[in-house]
């Protein structure tokens, strides 16, 4: 991905060849049905798509709420400048999550149904909600970067007095069909009315910029979306390997999206720097560097004690595939980068800096395809690999992402507002 | 709540349950394939063309090889993991006891089949307007007062179909007359919570492929810990979000005051 970047002109016609093999199987599939395209089956109704678009996918847009609430909420402001890249790449994420969910869905053309029809026992349910509230969030908290580029004073008003209001009408109604309860409803559009009200008569401050109501229902939407997903997999206890089948699994997707935020941000801020030949601001990205060995290590505690308590602890020493894929997952993902986070003359180098943040990264997409695909075990079902053309589809996506966010970067005032800063 | 009760020591694999299944709900026919593993039956497993399907199993029974029957097909639970798993109550549980499939909803997200026990629903994978499948019970049947196909068409009462309580009580009856005769267990009575399609069987229930190791708790009971905190999280996160924005806001607005103190606000 790095070279095909960093050599514009071939690595373009790459990244453009890909995309378009893609679109080719992705209309393939549609006229000739899934089976066509994948090897997906009845006992394995699930793979790589799921695992890596949709679980991986989904985890790594975590950047954008969690810099949007630090630099918003927590008095991050510095960081400013690196909010809007991960805004940008969650929000560019999260079209083509949904373009991907529509190519995995057998059935895409009745997606609007889950709009009207509730069932709030089904994490599926909690999960195409939060796909759908998140990915207008992210378009809200997008759209002042295109006011911005074509001066668009008035509409950028207009935003800025109507989104809030927005905002309590869609958390008021997620509640209600999460909960079914007019009472629920009450407490959250009460909690979140305070808030404006107290913010609209100078009580409390308020950002000049972005609506803090958008940003507390960013972080509000994606912490139940990234647990969401991990309940998805508590349905499974007879088919999810005990490496990875806990009570506690939206627990660890939650808090493993969280730390990858800042590895996935220091990533693209040194790739967008290759794309763009500007230099980033590198005292930010060590300081974010400084959180990481934390994150790692409670992580790593979370993970090795939940399966100590649930005595587990003995199937990470079988011989299997699905032991040495754990082994994978927690080295290269955790342990590996730890060490590198917490050695001063790797994290103070940019090339260190890189390559660390990578690993975390590779080892969260690494421990969704664990849970996703690796760890699901069907007795008496031949194993599920991925078919060439599922692979294609995806890097096929994967292309069409990095085409958009290179044309994004160049032409919408990205990372312009770090000389002109607007907080 | 309707049910069905399952005898293998009864069955004699004529499969005319598995035909009459197919003329009731239209189903198409298989090509027959020839596969290596376990069990001789035609077609290998249940698909979406096979809604049920008499498994031939050959198992020792009393020193002798001997054929043993067994029959799958939807076990219709009474708290069905597919119904709970799907986002948009396209399958669901009836009163009458059947899980019955509304596809003008479906999303085809094939979360149904990952928590499903049993690897009952079935998707038209060929297909480019695909739909899940599966054994309805009849529903259409049994709501205008019949019963299903296959029980219909059984021509030894290895299937019958009545009141759940009143099977059961059938069931454990059997087993008290005939004890050497049967496994002392009814599959279904306990597994996942309950089911509304049992068996008996004269051999363990692991020779007829029959999933020993569930739980008996339903599995909707596994999730349960996962939505139910939502509301609360969301009231936590909203009032804390809003409680640490104020603090942290409201110091740094002092802090640049105390910088600019004289100049321009």
């Amino acid at each position: 991905m790095k070279s095909e970047l960093t050599k514009p002109s071939i690595g373009q016609t790459i990244l453009w060849l890909l995309a378009g093999f893609g679109i080719v199987l992705v209309l393939y599939r549609f006229l000739m049905g899934l089976g066509a395209v994948t090897n997906l089956s009845d006992g394995y109704p699930w793979g790589l798509w799921i695992g890596f678009d949709i679980m991986a996918g989904g985890a790594l847009a975590a950047g954008g709420f969690v810099m949007a609430g630090t630099v918003y909420l927590f008095g991050g402001r510095k960081f400013h400048a690196l909010a809007r890249t991960a805004i940008l790449t969650a929000f560019l994420g999260y079209l083509l999550y949904i373009f991907g969910l529509c190519v995995d869905l057998g059935r895409p053309w009745n997606i609007w149904a889950a709009i009207f029809f509730w069932n709030r026992d089904s994490p599926m349910f909690e999960v195409s909600w939060c796909v759908m509230l998140y990915t207008t969030v992210l378009l809200l908290e997008f759209l002042p970067v295109v006011f911005e580029k074509y001066r668009m004073e008035k509409f950028q008003t207009y935003w800025k007095s109507f989104v809030p209001w927005l905002i309590i009408v869609m958390l008021g109604l997620f509640t209600l069909a999460m909960t079914y309860s007019f009472i629920w409803v009450f407490v959250i559009v009460l909690v979140l009315l305070a808030w404006e009200i107290a913010m609209r008569t100078g009580v409390m401050p308020r950002d000049k910029q972005m609506p803090i109501l958008l940003i507390i229902a960013g972080v509000m939407i994606s912490t139940m979306y990234q647990a969401s997903l991990g309940s998805l997999f508590l349905f499974v206890p007879h088919k999810l390997h005990a490496l990875w089948y806990t009570p506690i699994l939206p627990l660890l997707f939650l808090f493993s999206a969280i730390m990858t935020a800042p590895a996935m941000v220091t990533f693209e801020t040194l790739m967008s720097e290759n794309m763009l030949k500007h230099k980033a601001n590198f005292n930010l990205l060590t300081s974010l560097a400084r959180v990481m060995p934390y994150l790692l290590g409670f992580y790593l505690l979370l993970k090795v004690g939940d399966l100590v308590v649930r005595g587990a602890v003995i199937e990470a020493f079988m011989l299997n595939g699905q032991a040495v894929s754990w082994w994978m997952e927690i080295t290269i993902g955790i342990i590996v980068p730890l060490i590198l986070f917490l050695t001063p003359e790797i994290r103070s180098t940019r090339r260190g800096l890189l390559w660390s943040s990578i690993l975390v990264v590779v080892g969260l997409v690494w421990n969704r395809l664990n849970v996703s695909v690796v760890g699901i075990i069907v007795q008496e079902w031949e194993t599920y690999y991925p078919l060439w053309s599922e692979i294609f589809i995806t890097v096929g996506i994967i292309s069409i992402g990095l085409i958009i966010f290179k044309f994004a970067v160049k032409n919408l005032p990205i990372y312009a507002s770090e000389t002109t800063s607007s907080v | 709540m309707k049910a069905m009760l399952i005898d293998a020591t009864r069955c004699i694999g004529c499969r005319g349950c598995q035909v009459s299944c197919k003329e009731w709900n239209n189903l198409p026919s298989e090509e027959t394939e020839f596969f290596a593993s376990k069990g001789y039956q035609n077609p290998r497993d249940l698909s979406s063309k096979t809604w049920t399907l008499i498994t031939y199993n050959e198992v020792k029974v009393r020193n002798r090889f001997d054929w043993v029957f067994g029959k799958l097909q939807c076990f219709h639970c009474n708290e069905p993991a597919c119904a709970t798993a799907c986002p948009v109550h396209a399958l669901e549980k009836t009163e009458a006891g059947p899980v019955v499939y509304n596809a003008s909803i479906c999303l085809g997200c094939r979360y149904c089949q990952l928590a499903c026990p049993f690897k009952v629903p079935r998707f038209e994978w060929e297909k480019a307007l695909p739909k899940i499948t599966k054994c309805t019970m009849c529903a259409d049947r049994v709501e205008a007062g019949e019963e299903p196909a296959c029980s219909k068409a059984c021509p030894t009462d290895a299937i019958i179909f009545g009141d759940r309580e009143t099977l059961i009580v059938e069931a454990e009856d059997r087993i008290r007359n005939n004890p050497r005769g049967y496994v002392h267990h009814i599959y279904g009575k306990n597994e996942v919570g309950g089911t509304c399609v049992m068996h008996l069987s004269n051999v363990p229930f692991e020779e007829l492929s029959f999933a020993t190791d569930l739980p008996e708790k339903s599995l909707t009971d596994f999730v349960k810990h996962g939505m139910q905190p939502i509301p609360f999280v969301l009231a936590g996160l909203g009032v804390a979000l809003g409680a640490i924005s104020w603090i942290v806001n409201r110091r740094i607005e002092n802090k640049e005051k105390l910088h600019s103190e004289g100049g321009q606000q």
